[in-house]
C-alpha cells in the first residue's frame, strides 16, 4: 500500500505489544452496486436523487441505507421520475453542489431530454448507468445501448468491469468531471446483473484517502454571487450555440489529458488503478485480438488463457473509456495485430457493415494507421438482452478472427451474431 | 359500450393461460377476478374489449387477461389508451396501473385524461408502495411511513387521487377495494359504462412490502351516501374522507371528447394549393 493516511495515527504498539500496520483500506464483499454507493459517500455527494428501475435502484437503497445509518449526509430525493430526478441534480450541480444519480434502459432514455442540456450546460454530474436493455419488450438483462446513447453529447463515457474498479473509476470520474478545465458529464456503464448484483472483496478506501485525491467542486466565476448576477441557460440560437459547440468539443478533447493526470495520481495514491483507457491482456505477442467492454472481460480472459495453453497467440483489449475514445491507445494496442474481433454488447442497426456501435468506431479510429499496419476488423454482437458470453463463444469467435488473419473464409468488414438462436 | 353478444361469456373466458407472478396475498389477483367478471357481465367479448398498461407489478393485467393487451412504458397507460380509443371508438378501453405508474411518473397523464375526458376507464391499484423495485415509498405512502429505505418516513404529503380526478374533470369517481369481489365488479363495471372518462381507485394491498395492509380489509366500509352529480358536494365529502369509504362518489354530466376520426376533410391538395407559389 503506498498510500498514507496522515488522519489516522500509526499506533506504534498495540496493547499486544504488536505492530499494527495503519489500515487505511477495509476489504469488503459487495455488490458492484454497493461499490458506487461507497464512491458517493466517500465523494461526499451534496445533492442525490434517485427514482426506482432495476438494475440501478441497488444503488438508490445502499444510499439510502448509508443515510439511514448515519454513515452519509446529503440532500437524498426521490423524485417522481427520472426526468425530475436528473432536472433536479442539474440544477443543483448548476449552483455548486456535487450530485450524483442513476438509471437504467428506458429509465435513462425518459431522462434523455436532461441529459442531453447537461453536456450543454456544462455540468459535472456523475451518473452511474446500470446497463439494460431497452423495452419494448420488456426486458431487464444488460446491452449497451442505453448508455452509448449519449455518446455525441459531450457525456464522458466509461464501461467498468469489477466492483473495485467501479468505485475507483466513480472517484476519478468526479475529479474529472468537475476539473474547471473539462467541466462536463460523467456516465459510469455497470453491466446490469453481471456487475450491480455480483459480490466480490473490493478496497474500500478510508475518507483521508479520497479526499487527498479528490478536490471539492467548485464552479468558479459561475457560482450565483449578487456581485456577478449570470443567466443559466438563456436563449442564444445562432448568434452563439456553434461556438459554445466548439467550447464543447474542446473540453472533450482536454478530457483525455485529465484522465491521465488523475489516473496517474490515483495509481501513486492507491496503488492500483491501471492504464487509462484500455487494459491489455496477454497482448504483447499477440497476433490477433479481442476487444470488448464491460463485464465480458471475464469469459474472454478465461478463454484467451485457455487458448494461449494451446499455444494460440491471442490477446485481449478492453475498453475503458468510451468516450474520451482512446485513438491513440488502441492504434498502439493493435498496431501489430493481424485481425482484430470486437465484441459489442450492444447493436446498431442498418450501420456501416451493420457492425456493433464499438466495432464502427474502432473501424474509424484505425482507418488512418500505415496501410501495412491495418488489422481486419470483424465485428461480433453478443451477450444482447443479459444473455451469457461463454468461454465457448469467444473461442469460436477467436477462431473466425484467425480465419480472417490467415485469409481464409472471411471478409475484413463481416459482423456476426453470436449465440442467437436462428 | 358495445352491443351484447348472443353467446354470453363467463369471467374465466377473459383470463389467459398465463400464470401471474405476483406475491402470494396480493390484492391484484381479485382485481384480475373482478374485472373479468366485470366483463362478462357486460356481455362483452375479448375482441372488443382492450386493456392497457404501463409498467408495475399492476401493469401486469393485459398479459393475464385474454383480450387486446398493450403493455405501455413507464407510466404512459393514459397516453397509450387515448390513442387507442379515439383512432378506434368502437372499442372499450380500460387503463389499469399502480399508484407509482400513474401518480408519479405518469401523474401528468392522470390530470390531462381527467380533463380530456376521453372515454376511458382507469383502474390504479393503490398500494401505497412501489412492489415490483422492491418498497420504496411512494406518492400516496404515509408521510410517516417508517422503513428501512426511507427511515423516518418522507414526510412528504401523499398524493390524493380523488380530490385530483374531481378536480381536474373526470366524469366519474369511485373507490373500491381488491378484497371485495362483487362488490367491487360492480362499481368497475358501472365505470365502464359510464361516459367520459372513468376513475376507479382499488385499495389492493401489497402484503410483502406493506404487511399491515392486510387490516384494510377491517378498515374498508361501504360509503354510506350514494353517489352525487354535485363536485361540490362531492369535494365536501372527500374534505372529510378517512380513504376507507368504498363506493361511487361522483357521476358527472359531462361530454366525452369527440374523436374526429370519420369525419369529412378537406383535401390535402386543396389546401396545398391555396399556398403555391
Amino acid at each position: 500500500m503506498s498510500a498514507v493516511d496522515t488522519a489516522i495515527p500509526t499506533p506504534k504498539k498495540s496493547p499486544l505489544d504488536v505492530v499494527i500496520a495503519p489500515r487505511t483500506e477495509n476489504e469488503e464483499l459487495i455488490s458492484g452496486s454497493e461499490a458506487i454507493a461507497h464512491a458517493v459517500r466517500l465523494a461526499n455527494v451534496d445533492v442525490i436523487t434517485a427514482y426506482p428501475i432495476r438494475p440501478y435502484d441497488t444503488v438508490m437503497q445502499y444510499v439510502s441505507k448509508m443515510i439511514a445509518d448515519g454513515d452519509f449526509d446529503c440532500e437524498f430525493i426521490v423524485a417522481e421520475s427520472e426526468h425530475s430526478q436528473f432536472e433536479i441534480v442539474k440544477h443543483a450541480s448548476a449552483v455548486g453542489a456535487r450530485v450524483f444519480a442513476g438509471s437504467s434502459g428506458v429509465g435513462w432514455f425518459y431522462a434523455f431530454e436532461a441529459l442531453a442540456v447537461t453536456a450543454g450546460l456544462r455540468l459535472p454530474m456523475v451518473a452511474m448507468v446500470g446497463n439494460r436493455a431497452l423495452d419494448d419488450p420488456g426486458a431487464f438483462g444488460v446491452e449497451h445501448n442505453d448508455a452509448l446513447a449519449v455518446r455525441d453529447l459531450g457525456w464522458m463515457l466509461c464501461w467498468v468491469s469489477t466492483a473495485q474498479e467501479a468505485l475507483d473509476t466513480a472517484l476519478i470520474a468526479y475529479r474529472v468531471a468537475e476539473d474547471p478545465r473539462i467541466f462536463l458529464p460523467c456516465a459510469i456503464s455497470c453491466d446490469g446483473a453481471f456487475l450491480t448484483h455480483s459480490q466480490s472483496i473490493v478496497k474500500v478506501p478510508s475518507q483521508a484517502m479520497v479526499d487527498s485525491f479528490l478536490p471539492r467542486y467548485d464552479r468558479g466565476d459561475k457560482r450565483l454571487h449578487p456581485d456577478n448576477p449570470i443567466t443559466i441557460a438563456p436563449q442564444v440560437n445562432e448568434d452563439w450555440l456553434m461556438e459554445m459547440r466548439r467550447q464543447s468539443d474542446e473540453a472533450a478533447r482536454r478530457a483525455s489529458d485529465v484522465l491521465i493526470e488523475a489516473y496517474r495520481d490515483f495509481n501513486a495514491k492507491f496503488g492500483r488503478g491501471g492504464e487509462p483507457f484500455i487494459e491489455r491482456y496477454m497482448m504483447d505477442d499477440a497476433e490477433v485480438a479481442l476487444v470488448g467492454m464491460g463485464t465480458m472481460a471475464m469469459p474472454v480472459k478465461v478463454a484467451v488463457r485457455k487458448m494461449r495453453e494451446q499455444g494460440k497467440k491471442v490477446g485481449f483489449v478492453r475498453v475503458r473509456w468510451f468516450r474520451p475514445f482512446p485513438t491513440r491507445e488502441l492504434q498502439d494496442a493493435l498496431a501489430d495485430v493481424h485481425a482484430v474481433g470486437v465484441i459489442d454488447r450492444d447493436f446498431s442497426f442498418g450501420s456501416a457493415f451493420f457492425s456493433g456501435v464499438l466495432a464502427n468506431e474502432l473501424r474509424s479510429a484505425l482507418y488512418p494507421a500505415k496501410k501495412k499496419n491495418q488489422p481486419k476488423i470483424l465485428s461480433f454482437i453478443a451477450g444482447l438482452g443479459g444473455r451469457e458470453v461463454s468461454t465457448g463463444n469467444v473461442m469460436k469467435m477467436t477462431k473466425t478472427v484467425f480465419d480472417a488473419a490467415n485469409g481464409v473464409g472471411t471478409d475484413a468488414q463481416d459482423t456476426y451474431w453470436i449465440g442467437a438462436r436462428e | 359500450m358495445n352491443a351484447p353478444s348472443p353467446t354470453l361469456l363467463a369471467a374465466k373466458d377473459f383470463k389467459s393461460d398465463t400464470k401471474p407472478v405476483w406475491c402470494p396475498g396480493c390484492g391484484d389477483y381479485g382485481v384480475l377476478t373482478l374485472l373479468t367478471r366485470a366483463l362478462a357481465d357486460l356481455a362483452l367479448r375479448p375482441e372488443n374489449v382492450a386493456v392497457v398498461s404501463g409498467i408495475g407489478c399492476s401493469s401486469r393485467m393485459p398479459a393475464y387477461m385474454n383480450c387486446y393487451g398493450f403493455h405501455g412504458v413507464h407510466g404512459r397507460a393514459l397516453a397509450v389508451a387515448t390513442g387507442l380509443k379515439v383512432a378506434r371508438p368502437d372499442l372499450t378501453v380500460i387503463a389499469t396501473g399502480g399508484d407509482g405508474d400513474g401518480y408519479s411518473i405518469g401523474g401528468n397523464h392522470f390530470i390531462h385524461a381527467c380533463r380530456r375526458n376521453v372515454d376511458l376507464t382507469y383502474i390504479v391499484m393503490d398500494n401505497h408502495v412501489y412492489g415490483m423495485t422492491k418498497g420504496q415509498s411512494s406518492p400516496t405512502t404515509e408521510p410517516d411511513w417508517d422503513n428501512a429505505l426511507m427511515p423516518g418516513g418522507t414526510g412528504v404529503r401523499p398524493f390524493q387521487p380523488l380530490v385530483i380526478a374531481l378536480a381536474s374533470g373526470a366524469n366519474f369517481v369511485a373507490r373500491a377495494f381488491s378484497g371485495d369481489i362483487t362488490g367491487t365488479a360492480e362499481i368497475v363495471a358501472q365505470a365502464i359504462k359510464a361516459p367520459g372518462f372513468a376513475f376507479v381507485e382499488i385499495m389492493s394491498p401489497c402484503v410483502t412490502f406493506r404487511p399491515e395492509q392486510r387490516e384494510w380489509k377491517e378498515l374498508a366500509r361501504p360509503s354510506p351516501v350514494p353517489p352525487t352529480d354535485d363536485p361540490a358536494r362531492a369535494a365536501r365529502r372527500l374534505m372529510t374522507d378517512d380513504g376507507f369509504n368504498i363506493g361511487v362518489l361522483y357521476t358527472g354530466n359531462r361530454k366525452p371528447y369527440q374523436p374526429a376520426t370519420g369525419q369529412e376533410r378537406k383535401p390535402l391538395n386543396a389546401l396545398a394549393q391555396g399556398f403555391a407559389l
